[in-house]
């Protein structure tokens, strides 16, 4: 067992770092505070393979493993969290689901777009009545000649201002519960795809999260992923690859905030002296240390997981619950030691504790998580 | 034609600690990252490929871990790396380390047309190097390059000097240090280092394998002796003005007017 990165893991570390620093470092506050997707600085990512990080090198994405993956979300976090939660989405939830479940055809046919980044895409599954509980979706896919016509309304969709193709969860058989659900890819362009408003959300406010609306919206049954009743399935094994991006933006915050605190405790001068001298903020400061490097080992032996093959669902889980935690814990004690300074937008640490909260939410809340690793642990023979 | 582009392994921070015993730096207590400098002289090496075609090799001397300039210069497009790695290399310094660059560029390179190099490295920022190779080689050199233009048999470049803008043409082989005001370096593709780590072909070479003389390696045939490395004390000295808005406004300008004017690009003391 080595617990020392690799050549390859710390360059690609420092690859992100450094582009991420120069490219979004100078404007993550203001996106964030004005709410603005940073489409130039997306449009310099699709050549770097960011919009496929680990799709095959002949399809043109960038072929990584799953670790290199969470490094990469993990230092654009560091950055600008909502442009990682962009990314991550994307490759995890969006491209990964075509490239796992789709047909040759349509992975000839979708993949090279999104994996270029001249699509952008999302995944579709909350909606007014559903969200933990997947069962309760209410959009409605009824089959119609050679396809399906597509009626509802999905809400909170990460990246929906700006998605070009949106995985849809549907009800295509509502007389059979287990396989109620499928799922249809829906490009931006089709007649009855609109986007709602961009939500004023607390944190990640430079990703344009939004409403999607489908009226009397027709796709072809080519665009149908996987078969029909598979949605579920689908859902969840994204879901699990999902996890581990949303781990790895929760580490990126969790990063940045303890930097920060770090820089700060430094600085500040209280009686006389750098308030890092005392006590108080050193055990806070070796507190974050120690939870961030444990969320990391979590987050990573959960990948390793992932490429060895071997189930990671449980593993997957356990890294979202815990670095979510983390991040919130480490963001909220880097702005107590900021102090009021920590309170201002002056400062970057009230960004990334408005952002730490976000992450225990979406992507299967902290309760699910708990859900999913208990009933791996209970499902195990004793 | 081939194309050699000199790399160099310097720590990631700004300051780094030294052994006062020695006056060599504690490079082990950073990370490692390509030169700046040094990824000008790549990136004027993946441009000349990309308009003349060639063979791009990177090269760089160092410790094990140096290996990973190679790699991330592979990313880039470099087609092959090599890394010069020996314990009987250590401490060289420029006259040395340009002693074993010209073996091993011999070696590897039969069929030479240009060798890059950054104007001077980030860690030491002598800017000897690149003199001194072109020296061990015995080719035409230009420092501190900022265009070029390739034909067949010659290159034209040019560069500011003394505050002149110079067009010199020289007869290939040659060697070119870049300026830092030549093209930025591109950012690498994950893609890239993904087929780096894959695929990359680097192989590592020792004094043996370059014919080099070990008395004119390493330590050894270092000529010059770090005597004393000392920061400068830098001191932060804040005047409070008091009085008047417009006393301390004068006062400031009489202070610092030149600095200000030149900031703002105005004559401020023409404006009172």
């Amino acid at each position: 067992m080595d617990f020392n990165p690799c050549s390859k893991h710390r360059l690609v570390r420092k690859t992100v770092r450094e582009f991420a620093e120069a490219e979004l470092g100078p404007i993550a506050a203001e996106i964030d505070r004005q709410g603005r997707f940073p489409a130039e600085v997306v449009e310099k990512m699709g050549p770097l393979h960011y919009f496929g990080l680990q799709a095959p090198r002949d399809l043109g994405g960038a072929g990584l493993d799953t670790i290199s993956y969470a490094i990469v979300i993990e230092e654009l976090s560091r950055v600008s969290a909502g442009l990682g939660l962009c990314v991550t989405v994307h490759n995890s939830v969006a491209l990964y689901p075509l490239l796992r479940f789709g047909t040759p055809e349509q992975i000839k046919r979708l993949a090279p777009d999104l994996i270029s980044g001249r699509r952008i895409g999302a995944f579709c599954l909350t909606e007014a009545n559903a969200g933990s509980d997947a069962s309760g979706v209410e959009t409605l896919a009824v089959a119609q000649g050679d396809g399906y016509v597509i009626n509802g309304t999905k809400i909170f969709v990460t990246n929906g201002g700006v998605c070009g193709l949106a995985l849809i969860f549907a009800v295509t058989n509502p007389e059979n519960p287990r396989q109620a659900a499928s799922v249809l890819m829906v490009e931006r362009e089709r007649p009855g795809f609109s986007v709602g408003e961009i939500e004023e959300l607390t944190g990640m406010r430079c990703n344009p999260v939004s409403s999607l609306f489908l009226e009397d919206c027709r796709v072809p049954a080519a665009n149908l992923l996987g078969r029909p009743g598979q949605g579920l399935k689908i859902g969840l094994a994204a879901l699990d690859t999902g996890r581990l991006g949303i781990a790895a933006q929760a580490l990126g915050l969790a990063q940045a905030a303890l930097e920060s605190a770090v820089k700060y405790a430094k600085e500040r001068q209280q009686f006389g002296k750098p308030i890092a001298s005392f006590q108080t903020i050193q055990n806070y400061l070796a507190d974050m240390a120690t939870e961030v490097e444990a969320s990391r080992l979590l987050l990573h032996r959960a990948c390793a997981q992932k490429d060895a093959g071997q189930a990671f669902g449980a593993a997957a889980a356990m890294a979202k619950l815990y670095c979510s935690k983390v991040a919130r814990e480490v963001t909220n004690l880097a702005v107590q030691i900021h102090g009021g300074c920590g309170y201002s937008q002056e400062y970057d640490v009230e960004r990334y504790w408005r952002e730490a909260k976000v992450t225990e939410i979406y992507e299967g809340t902290s309760e699910v998580q708990r859900m999913v690793i208990a009933r791996d642990l209970l499902s195990r023979p004793v | 034609m081939q194309i050699v582009v000199c790399l160099k392994q310097v720590p990631q921070v700004a300051e780094l600690p030294w052994d006062p015993a020695t006056g060599r730096l504690k490079r082990d207590l950073a990370e490692g990252m390509t030169d700046p400098a040094a990824k000008r002289a790549l990136e004027a090496g993946l441009l000349l490929k990309a308009a003349g075609g060639g063979e791009l090799i990177a090269l760089t001397m160092g410790p094990p871990q140096a290996e990973e300039v190679l790699r991330e210069a592979i990313a880039l497009g470099a087609d092959q790396g090599y890394l010069l790695c020996h314990p009987a290399l250590a401490g060289a310094d420029t006259l040395a380390t340009s002693q074993a660059l010209g073996a091993a560029i011999r070696h590897i390179a039969p069929k030479l047309g240009l060798i890059l190099l950054g104007v001077a490295s980030s860690d030491s920022e002598t800017g000897h190097l690149g003199a001194q190779l072109a020296e061990e080689l015995d080719l035409a050199a230009a420092l501190n390059v900022e265009q070029w233009q390739l034909s067949p048999n010659a290159l034209r470049v040019q560069r500011v000097s003394d505050g002149f803008l110079e067009t010199l043409e020289l007869d290939l082989p040659a060697l070119l240090t870049i300026s830092t005001q030549a093209p930025e370096p591109r950012d690498t593709p994950l893609g890239g280092l993904e087929d780096a780590f894959a695929s990359g072909q680097i192989t590592r070479l020792g004094p043996e394998e370059i014919g080099l003389d070990p008395a004119r390696s390493g330590l050894a045939a270092s000529g010059g002796r770090m005597l004393r490395v000392y920061s400068p004390a830098a001191q932060k000295k804040a005047v409070l003005m008091r009085g008047a808005v417009k006393k301390s406004v004068q006062e400031l300008l009489a202070r610092h007017g030149d600095r200000l004017g030149g900031i703002i690009g105005r004559d401020l003391g023409a404006a009172e």
